[in-house]
């Protein structure tokens, strides 16, 4: 079975060369009947297309085959492992993540370094083929200064590498759950949404701004009340629990930050359509995020998330489950703070790989 | 002592590197999720319809004004 799995990557490693080298064709074909002729020969772009269809042809066949091949690579990441195997491809993947950790921390060449020696050494070349007048320096020199540049200006600000990820997000929930045992709590955990920004509170009723997880100490949804909430305590006693800062609130800021709106004021619609696109295209907290609305129960589907070994069992971590990882608890809010209603974890599911993690939430109405 | 690329030239250029970034750009986005180098896709994806569109500038001048290039 293992074999077959690592016959899979290859065949899906091979499909993404087949689509470089036909892309590289098609692209070539471009440039030669288009470019090249517009440029050189002096014709226009219609006349190009009109004396090298069988070119136009071939490209647009390729073009199509690149597309075909991105869908079948997709189809085929998304056939089910058996448990047997994917215990075996758990070691192999954590001995890849290992080796690729240990080669970057051999490879310590920041890219700002590279970036000003290419645009050095294309500056150089640029001032050389003017005194020369050499056509071949100029190209040189031009490219890598444009490189140089590039390499300065795509590089992200701040890169944080997983593990150290890994290694500050865990002592939070161990604390939590030493606090939660102490207590002796077994309640569920409910979001409270907060108060828009912009309303106008009395400075005692100030408190009800912010986002909080109501730990209560029994299994009931009771919602603990507005003047206890208000003082920004930490124990409650009527419905009794514990009331924190989830885990996700700076995630759901910066959802909005990406967003360019306010959670209070988006409708629900646009937001669970733009959720996903910010999760992993905008933030890349996964590779991929699936969300189901069924009335008041919401279904969400991650693969890869960034805090996923938060679930492995090594860790042991038990609030995990009621309160969310990060990014589910970001999740949470979000929904809290849209529907403006208190929502819950009603269940949590972990594939054994850890790639991708169900939760199910439900908005407690009335 | 005279820059020794012409306008043609510098268009040329301009097309195969915004190709080149174009195509980058859409392979880094079709895989989403995070990636194992730190690279900001949005920005690189500016850079390359900024030289996109630069290209079809050169092009329009040739179309309008052809002795330009």
């Amino acid at each position: 079975m293992l074999d077959q799995k690592l016959w899979r990557l290859g065949t899906a490693k091979a499909i993404r060369l087949l689509q470089l080298l036909f892309l590289s064709i098609a692209l070539w074909f471009i440039y030669w009947t288009h470019i090249y002729e517009v440029l050189y020969w002096n014709k226009t772009l219609l006349e190009t297309f009109q004396s090298n269809f069988p070119n136009v042809f071939v490209y647009s066949i390729l073009i199509i085959a690149v597309i075909f091949l991105e869908f079948q690579s997709k189809r085929r990441s998304r056939i089910s492992m058996s448990s047997s195997s994917v215990k075996s491809l758990e070691i192999l993947q954590k001995e890849n993540e290992q080796s690729k950790y240990e080669l970057m921390k051999s490879k310590k060449m920041p890219s700002n370094k590279i970036g000003i020696a290419l645009l050095i050494i294309g500056a150089l070349l640029l001032s050389a083929s003017v005194i020369t007048s050499s056509t071949i320096l100029a190209f040189i020199g031009l490219g890598l200064t444009f490189w140089g540049a590039l390499f300065l200006f795509v590089r992200s600000t701040k890169f944080v590498k997983i593990p150290i990820l890994n290694a500050t997000a865990t002592s939070p929930y161990t604390t939590l759950d030493r606090i939660i045992a102490d207590l002796n709590y077994n309640g569920k955990s409910i979001y409270i949404p907060p108060y828009p920004k912009d309303t106008y509170l009395p400075e005692h009723l100030a408190g009800l701004k912010d986002m909080v997880v109501f730990i209560s100490a029994k299994d009931s949804a009771t919602m603990p009340n507005l003047e206890e909430m208000a003082k920004k305590q930490f124990m409650v006693k009527n419905p009794e629990g514990i009331c924190i800062t989830p885990p996700g609130s700076g995630l759901v800021s910066l959802f909005e930050k990406e967003l360019k709106a306010d959670f209070t004021k988006i409708d629900q619609e646009s937001f669970y359509e733009e959720l996903p696109t910010v999760i992993v295209n905008n933030l890349g907290l996964a590779s991929d995020f699936e969300i189901k609305v069924e009335k008041e129960f919401i279904h969400v589907k991650i693969t890869d998330s960034v805090y996923n070994h938060l679930y492995s069992k090594s860790q042991n971590l038990k609030t995990i489950h009621s309160i969310g990882c990060p990014l589910t608890s970001a999740v949470s809010c979000a929904l809290a703070i849209t529907t403006g209603k208190p929502v819950t974890i009603t269940k949590s599911k972990i594939s054994p790989d850890l790639k991708t993690i169900e939760i199910w939430y439900q908005i407690i109405e009335g | 002592m005279q820059f020794p690329l012409s306008m043609s030239d510098i268009s040329l250029w301009i097309a195969i590197t915004a190709l080149i970034l174009l195509v980058t750009s859409e392979l880094l986005f079709s895989h989403s999720g995070h990636l194992n180098f730190p690279i900001d896709k949005t920005r690189l994806r500016l850079v390359a319809l900024i030289l996109g569109a630069a290209f079809a500038v050169t092009v329009l001048l040739r179309a309008i004004t052809p002795s330009i290039i």
